[in-house]
């Protein structure tokens, strides 16, 4: 079966095509070179005028898992509101609307496709609760998934870090976790924070004790950077700094990025960690020094984690911050958890209003780190999803960045006091399709280490969106006309035609099997399961031939 | 996995007959017998030794085949205007397959245990809370407050694996304070230390709790109080255990909302979530919701991302029921006229003849209120249904002596119970530990799966 996608104007940025004429043929779900003169081509789709782009990759958006979970169940009032409109079809998405903050897992999988998404990544895996997250992604259809796990407030961790164990056992620690909760990356959480307020601390600087173990948020962010650098995992650590979300964590964010020391680090919303202290209001933006170190140290990746006004519901990990949050929690309401001596969660619903001055700011220092951050492969695009604004308001996102006078209308209705205190007028850039095309495609499959995906050359997986060329990007990045995944047209003019289900991508490093062996004592001893039961297995992810596991290596 | 049946297998599963979820549970598989050898507490025994029954599916009480029980089940659920699915005692696998019939037929859905899930739901949803989960008490807990519940009559070996454990990574196990409040039948020699201090006792009944609870919040936020005693409870005995609570290196109260069976007991819940709240603003304290199973948790949490929304305890008009029950049989549906299908567990074989209609099942509703609370009940994680099908060799109790004039299923369909028949996948009480269930012994029942599957096929 070969489909042949005829004239389309291609943007492919891992091949330097920026807007190039060309064909592209697919055959069993993957694209091929050229067919030779024998081949029957099957099916013809001329797009003739029509952009294509690999599907998009969405590398950091809290799909599944507890908190996820937890918002759901602790928020009906979204799902009410969903209901009131009767006819779901002829109700469309805005940046305001909350019931998307936490969609369903078969939501998740159908916006995510209508919008030209074929991936999406979830961030905040605790391997304790790996295998819920798992579950919630086997039911999420359409996309291919994967996620990251948490490591670094972890008892067994910070043990092994406050005995000055040897790196290499540091390092078999994490690729076993990789291994046994089927992830791809690894994550750390206000490193040794979430530890530390179990011990009833209450903020943790980078370079400040956590009172049992003795040891340093540094410590911590460089023993998990060169393990994932040392067992040649693709993506860099990937780093939800100190102090999320405080004014004056800016200067927490310049010293990581000075304690990564060449290591390759991924800065996790870089926007809530982007904050100074100046002004009446003692909260200021600090988006110009943090864009500024991240184009001088080019080992340095981000994600921004964009607001968007509206409500939503926060999900984090960082239990220690989201303790301070809830007090500013709408609806009043939150959950914050210990879990498992492994790590922690914190869920706090939240509104985002244009006409306050601390969230009309945080705004615009979004829009000020994607502006003035240079290269758009190290800068990637996301609203940190639920935790900025849902994932639904990508394209209204899009526009933002590409439409100068429609970043400026929106500016014009900010909190005046807020306008007063960022630079954004003066940024005039507007992103090109191409630096779109790299920042969603490109440049998020080459972070994460996915070699058959976000590019449309020989040997990629055919997961291909096709869109009408419009002035207006929000209309044109909200529903493409077409959408491939695995070769199979799957979304026809915004519309899911066909379902599918994606696979879990994963990476499984080499290491010792000796690492088990303390493991198990440690289990044994402290925890409340057996050992071989915290590994997921792969049957587990195959799901009965409905889940399929793809495995990447570094070589 | 396969399990050789001609021969002495020795086995460690994971138990799910309560919420707690122990996978340390040593078997013997003796030519498909299953013994328990160690770890095992009363109620693992019952769950893991009870026999296979008769596997023969019924159709009004007489024998059919699997296919014919499948196509009349199906044809029932066909001509239903208003199904719905009751029970839903089962695992998460078994619950995405069922979840998606009631899509496509339209069915409501309710957990046995809704009652007491929906108790914990209300606070949640209104104004969430603060928790722990398992391996934290374990480790960190110094003080541990057992309000209206004596946990072990519902979670047996609560004391036994998570605080009396031989060590902590953080605190001295054989040490910590152990304090019930509740009524005076609560089994507290499980809160004794090991060679230690018998845990403090403040005695009231379990409808007085949210008035005791108050005061204990004032006390602990500071407020004077200037009442000798609440609901017979002396004020200095509570202003010492608002102190001990102050002064803990990690506080845990736990409840278990089957046990708070009176009305309004969300605000009793509401008020210890509110104190933990108030003690984490200087010191630190955690909630720890315990009970739970018959897979009440998976089942909501996999509503939960299916729908977006939780289950809940609504009153629901129908016109059939589809009772599902994989773990146990000793809990029934209510009795009533509508039709019933049965998909579940038969460990205790179902009466074979119909009692003449209609006078079937009229007044034959036993009482639901208040019958066998902890006391006389203690296997039982929720009881709004009387058992009434059931003689329960498995829980060896008397109650529910199986009444000839029980409702008889229009079909009843036996199906494999997950953590002994057939693999599967449940959540632990903390809703944070999610565990996979091992196929232990070998028969021909299918999966609630396979089942609903069929019956789809002939929608
Ligand atoms: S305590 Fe609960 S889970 Fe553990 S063995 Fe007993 S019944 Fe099973
Ligand atoms: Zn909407």
């Amino acid at each position: 079966m070969i489909t042949l996608l005829k004239n389309g104007k291609l943007y492919d940025p891992a091949h330097n095509k920026n807007g190039v004429v060309e064909d592209i043929y697919i055959r069993d779900g993957y694209i091929i070179a050229k067919v030779n003169a024998a081949d029957k081509i099957n099916q013809t789709i001329d797009l003739t005028g029509k952009i294509v782009m690999a599907g998009a990759i969405d590398m950091h958006s809290h799909i599944g898992g507890g908190k996820v979970n937890i918002a759901r169940m602790m928020l009906p009032e979204f799902r009410e509101a969903l209901k009131q409109y009767s006819e779901p079809e002829a109700h469309i998405c805005t940046p305001n609307c909350s019931h998307h903050a936490t969609p369903t897992s078969t939501e998740t999988g159908f916006r995510y496709i209508e919008m030209g998404y074929t991936a999406a990544f979830e961030p905040a895996i605790l391997p304790i609760n790996a295998r819920q997250a798992h579950l919630e992604m086997a039911d999420t259809p359409m996309i291919d998934k994967g996620g990251y796990t948490m490591l670094g407030n972890d008892d067994y961790f910070l043990r092994l870090l406050s005995d000055k164990t040897d790196q290499k056992a540091i390092n078999d620690y994490v690729a076993w976790t990789l291994h046994a909760t089927q992830a791809i990356g690894i994550k750390v959480v206000n490193p040794g924070g979430i530890s530390a307020f179990k011990f009833n601390q209450r903020r943790l600087n980078l370079d400040e004790n956590n009172v049992y173990y003795q040891v340093t948020p540094r410590d911590i962010l460089k023993s998990l950077s060169r393990a994932v650098n040392e067992l040649g995992i693709a993506k860099p650590l990937h780093v939800h700094c100190n102090n999320l979300g405080a004014a004056g964590n800016f200067q927490t964010t310049l010293d990581t990025i000075q304690a990564s020391d060449g290591v390759p680090m991924h800065l996790t919303h870089i926007q809530f960690h982007s904050y100074g202290l100046e002004g009446d209001k003692k909260f200021s933006s600090a988006a110009a020094q943090i864009a500024e170190a991240i184009n001088i140290n080019k080992h340095i990746t981000a994600d921004v984690g964009q607001i968007l006004f509206g409500q939503t519901v926060t999900a984090s990990g960082d239990s220690m911050m989201q303790h301070l949050n809830a007090r500013h929690a709408s609806p009043k309401k939150s959950v914050i958890m210990d879990i498992e001596c492994d790590a922690g969660c914190g869920v706090v619903p939240f509104k985002y209003r244009d006409q306050n001055y601390v969230n009309a700011l945080q705004w615009a220092i979004g829009l000020e780190l994607f502006l003035s951050v240079t290269d758009p492969w190290r800068i990637f695009l996301t609203t940190d999803h639920p935790n900025g604004a849902p994932f639904t308001s990508y394209p209204h996102l899009i526009r933002l960045l590409m439409d100068k006078s429609f970043r400026n209308e929106a500016f014009a209705k900010l909190n005046l006091d807020a306008q007063a205190m960022t630079n954004l007028p003066s940024l005039t850039r507007e992103y090109s399709l191409y630096e779109i095309a790299i920042m969603t495609r490109a440049g998020a499959a080459k972070l994460i280490g996915l070699k058959n995906c976000g590019h449309l050359g020989a040997g990629a997986q055919a997961d291909i969106t096709v869109y009408s060329e419009q002035a207006n990007k929000e209309a044109m990045f909200g529903q493409p006309d077409y959408v491939f995944k695995n070769g199979e047209l799957v979304v026809k003019d915004g519309k899911v035609v066909k379902v599918v289900w994606g696979a879990t991508h994963v990476t499984k490093p080499v290491f010792d099997m000796s690492v088990e062996k303390n493991l198990k004592q440690y289990f044994d001893k402290y925890h409340t399961i057996q050992l071989d039961n915290f590994k997921i297995s792969n049957d587990e992810i195959a799901d009965n031939g409905r889940g399929k596991l793809v495995s990447h290596s570094k070589t | 996995m396969k399990v050789a049946s001609h021969k002495i297998n020795c086995i460690t599963a994971t138990c799910p007959a309560c919420g707690l979820l122990c996978d340390d549970i040593a078997l013997e598989n003796n030519n498909n017998k299953i013994k328990v050898l160690t770890k095992g507490c009363e109620k693992a025994v019952s769950f893991f030794e009870q026999p296979v029954g008769d596997t023969t599916p019924l159709i009004n009480g007489k024998p059919a085949t699997l296919q014919q029980a499948i196509a009349h089940a199906a044809k029932l659920i066909k001509t239903s205007q208003q199904p719905l699915f009751a029970g839903l005692s089962t695992d998460v696998q078994g619950f995405r397959a069922i979840y998606n019939l009631a899509q496509k037929t339209n069915a409501s859905m309710q957990h046995m245990n809704a009652q007491s899930m929906t108790r914990n739901l209300k606070v949640l949803q209104s104004s969430g809370w603060q928790t722990t989960t398992l391996t934290e008490v374990k480790n960190r807990a110094d003080l541990i407050v057992c309000i209206g519940t004596d946990v072990v009559s519902h979670n047996p070996r609560f004391f036994e694996r998570f605080v009396w454990a031989e060590t902590a990574l953080f605190t001295e196990p054989h040490r910590r304070q152990i304090i019930y409040i509740g009524d005076k039948y609560l089994k507290t020699k499980h809160g004794q230390q090991p060679h230690g201090y018998s845990a403090e006792h403040i005695q009231c009944t379990n409808e007085d709790l949210p008035e005791i609870l108050a005061v204990l919040n004032a006390l602990v936020l500071n407020k004077p109080i200037k009442a000798k005693q609440v609901c017979g409870v002396a004020i200095d005995q509570l202003q010492e255990l608002a102190d001990d609570l102050k002064d803990a290196q990690y506080a845990v109260l736990a409840w278990l909302a089957a046990d708070l069976d009176f009305a309004h007991a969300e605000l009793a819940i509401g008020q210890i979530t509110q104190m933990v709240s108030t003690l984490n603003l200087n010191s630190r304290a955690a909630g720890l919701p315990l009970g739970g199973s018959d897979g009440d948790t998976s089942a909501n949490n996999a509503n939960t991302w299916l729908s977006g929304l939780t289950l809940n305890d609504e009153v629901i008009e129908h016109d059939l029921m589809v009772w599902v029950n994989s773990f146990g049989s000793e809990k029934s549906p209510k009795i009533s006229e509508k039709p019933l299908i049965v998909i579940g567990n038969n460990s205790a074989p179902l009466p074979r003849s119909r009692v003449p209609s209609p006078a079937y099942g009229r007044g034959l509703l036993m009482n639901d209120k208040g019958q066998g609370q902890t006391t006389s009940a203690p296997q039982s994680q929720d009881s709004p249904q009387t058992p009434v099908i059931s003689p329960s060799p498995v829980s060896g109790r008397g109650v529910g002596e199986r009444s000839d004039a029980a409702q008889i299923p229009e079909v009843f369909i036996p199906i494999a119970t997950p953590g002994l028949d057939c693999s599967g996948t449940l959540f632990r009480i903390d809703s944070s530990v999610v565990l996979p269930l091992m196929r232990v012994r070998e028969n021909a029942l299918p999966t609630l799966s396979e089942v609903v599957n069929r019956i789809e096929a002939l929608l």
